[in-house]
């Protein structure tokens, strides 16, 4: 097992009834990483991290944070280093926002000088008197953020941070959380269900569908994925992808197109003259996109948001 | 202590002591109209008189009130969704232990506080000669205990459901059954009998000559049983609903 990361997960199992909500997730999260947990609604992604904040009792597999192995005799202390947002913030709405902070604070035992400076940090200072039954949505979740950053842990766990939030509240929210692992050290933890989100602010992905993590590796590697072909549509399709094969070209074949890596300029119009030439008609020449969201969708399938 | 201590920060603004206070004052001022204007006889068995009604007013009010105070001291947990949060700081058994020390110090307050208000109420009555300290004393422990139990029930319920419309229900439903087995026996293994098993006064009423009498019980076997139940209650109660709330998934 790596020093290196902060939370592994080995065959992370959740069953409900006959219901696998989670099955065999294998999770390494990269210490200062900024980890992306991406997947549809209903993926596995809450269930995942409720197991790993123990939250939620593994049907199988088990979790390791910080290089220990969790147990219900050590969760609590190990947790003590950690931050977390699950779903929609915890608040008292009763109380003010620097009272349900002192609360957080008291239990886990930090100084009464970090609620001041989380305030600052998620920019509600102004606002700490103020009952949190009176705050927006956005301020309750940046009253989430706060409790979970007090004491500073080393890693942070966010679930669906942005959710609720209008778009100039995501966008802050985003830019807090990229921040973060620069200004603090923390590792973090984020899960969303939009690509965008986790493209803008991760740097490492882990994809999960159906309660299976299908592809984990750093984002950049998954832009390595996305990649541009080019189309060719002719009267006789067997015969061009001959020529393209003596030419030592990797084709392939969808519906009525040939498709094959991209290639310089000149190579293509050679090409479309050679076609002419053996009387075979040139219907269509198309430079084709591989998107990060054609991935992505391929390893989801088509029912997400993106 | 500190997370009783926080239970404590989280109820600021709750105004729990202040519903509690409405609560018994309800009773009191019932306590005050039934025992105003005493006659000789009446001002001799005064003391008595308070030991024996007090349990009656509990079995019809506490269950209630119990419902009440488990409510006030839950729902703001179901409401802001915080144990998601609490259980990652806190074992969930300590939480579960934090509350029903928080509620039994409430608990414990009522309890007291009704028994100095019977003997003021006595001593500005002149009821005859002086309380006898040793069953009031005794008094005050079993009406603890009875409470106690019915808190934990309550509790249970209350962390057990998000709408607290369902542990109040049976809260009021209770109320209702304590009165009605007030009419059956003068114990009962019930929690919500509780108050009649630890009843330390008797009432022989002559149905002759209407006159009541009023004695210190002496109880059968089968009522000192009844009064142990609520021990027992107090210890199945806890040790249920802090297993069930360690074990519930957030």
């Amino acid at each position: 097992m790596s020093t290196q990361n902060l939370v592994e997960t080995h065959n992370l199992t959740k069953q409900y009834g006959k219901i696998r909500c989670v099955n065999s997730v294998n999770m390494q999260v990269t210490s200062g990483a900024i980890y992306g947990f991406l997947g549809p609604n209903g993926a596995g992604k809450s269930t995942t991290l409720k197991m790993i904040l123990g939250l939620a009792r593994p049907t199988d597999g088990n979790i390791t944070l910080f290089g220990i192995p969790v147990n219900e005799k050590n969760r609590i202390k190990l947790l003590t280093q950690t931050g977390s947002l699950i779903e929609s913030p915890s608040y008292y709405g009763h109380l003010s926002g620097e009272e349900n902070l002192r609360i957080i604070q008291t239990l886990k035992g930090c100084s009464a000088k970090d609620i001041d400076e989380v305030l600052k940090i998620v920019r509600l200072d102004s606002a700490r008197h103020k009952l949190v039954n009176h705050y927006s949505l956005g301020m309750k979740q940046r009253l989430g953020l706060a409790a979970a950053l007090l004491g500073f842990p080393r890693l942070l766990i966010l679930d669906e941070p942005t959710n609720g939030l209008d778009p100039a509240g995501i966008q802050e929210m985003r830019e807090l959380i990229r921040s973060l692992p620069g200004a603090y050290g923390m590792t973090i933890l984020v899960s969303s269900h939009l690509l965008s989100e986790i493209d803008q602010m991760a740097d490492h992905v882990g994809i999960i569908r159906q309660g299976e993590l299908v592809y984990q590796n750093t984002l950049a590697s998954l832009h390595s994925h996305a990649k541009s072909q080019i189309a060719l549509r002719v009267s006789h399709t067997a015969i061009a992808a001959d020529l393209l094969r003596e030419d030592g070209i990797d084709i392939s074949l969808e519906e009525d197109y040939l498709l094959f890596p991209m290639i310089d300029d000149a190579y293509v119009a050679n090409l479309c003259r050679r076609l002419i030439v053996q009387n075979i008609s040139l219907y269509r020449v198309e430079k084709r996109e591989t998107s990060l969201e054609d991935i992505f969708l391929s390893l989801t399938g088509k029912e997400t948001s993106l | 202590m500190i997370t009783l201590k926080t239970e404590f920060q989280k109820i600021k603004r709750r105004k729990i002591g202040l519903t509690m206070s409405v609560l018994i004052s309800v009773q009191f001022a019932w306590f005050l109209w039934a025992t105003k204007n005493p006659d000789e006889k009446e001002l001799a068995q005064g003391w008595m008189n308070l030991l024996y009604t007090l349990p009656l007013l509990n079995v019809i009010m506490m269950p209630t009130f119990m419902s009440v105070l488990a409510s006030r001291l839950s729902d703001l947990e179901h409401k802001g969704n915080t144990y998601k949060q609490l259980k990652t700081l806190r074992r969930p058994g300590i939480l579960f232990d934090a509350k029903a020390i928080c509620g039994l110090l409430f608990v414990a307050a009522i309890s007291i506080g009704q028994m100095l208000f019977l003997l003021i109420l006595g001593y500005c009555h002149h009821y005859t000669g002086n309380p006898d300290m040793h069953y009031y004393a005794l008094s005050l422990i079993l009406n603890f205990a009875c409470c106690l139990a019915l808190y934990l029930l309550q509790l249970d319920l209350s962390l057990l459901f998000f709408n607290q419309m369902i542990p109040l229900v049976i809260g009021l439903c209770g109320s209702l059954l304590g009165l009605i087995l007030m009419y059956i026996k003068m114990y009962s293994f019930l929690p919500w009998g509780g108050f009649l098993s630890c009843t330390l006064v008797g009432m022989d009423w002559n149905i002759e000559t209407r006159v009541v009498t009023l004695f210190y019980r002496e109880h059968s076997i089968i009522e000192y049983c009844a009064m142990g139940m609520v021990f027992i209650w107090i210890i199945v109660f806890y040790t249920t609903g802090r297993i069930a709330f360690t074990r519930k998934e957030v």
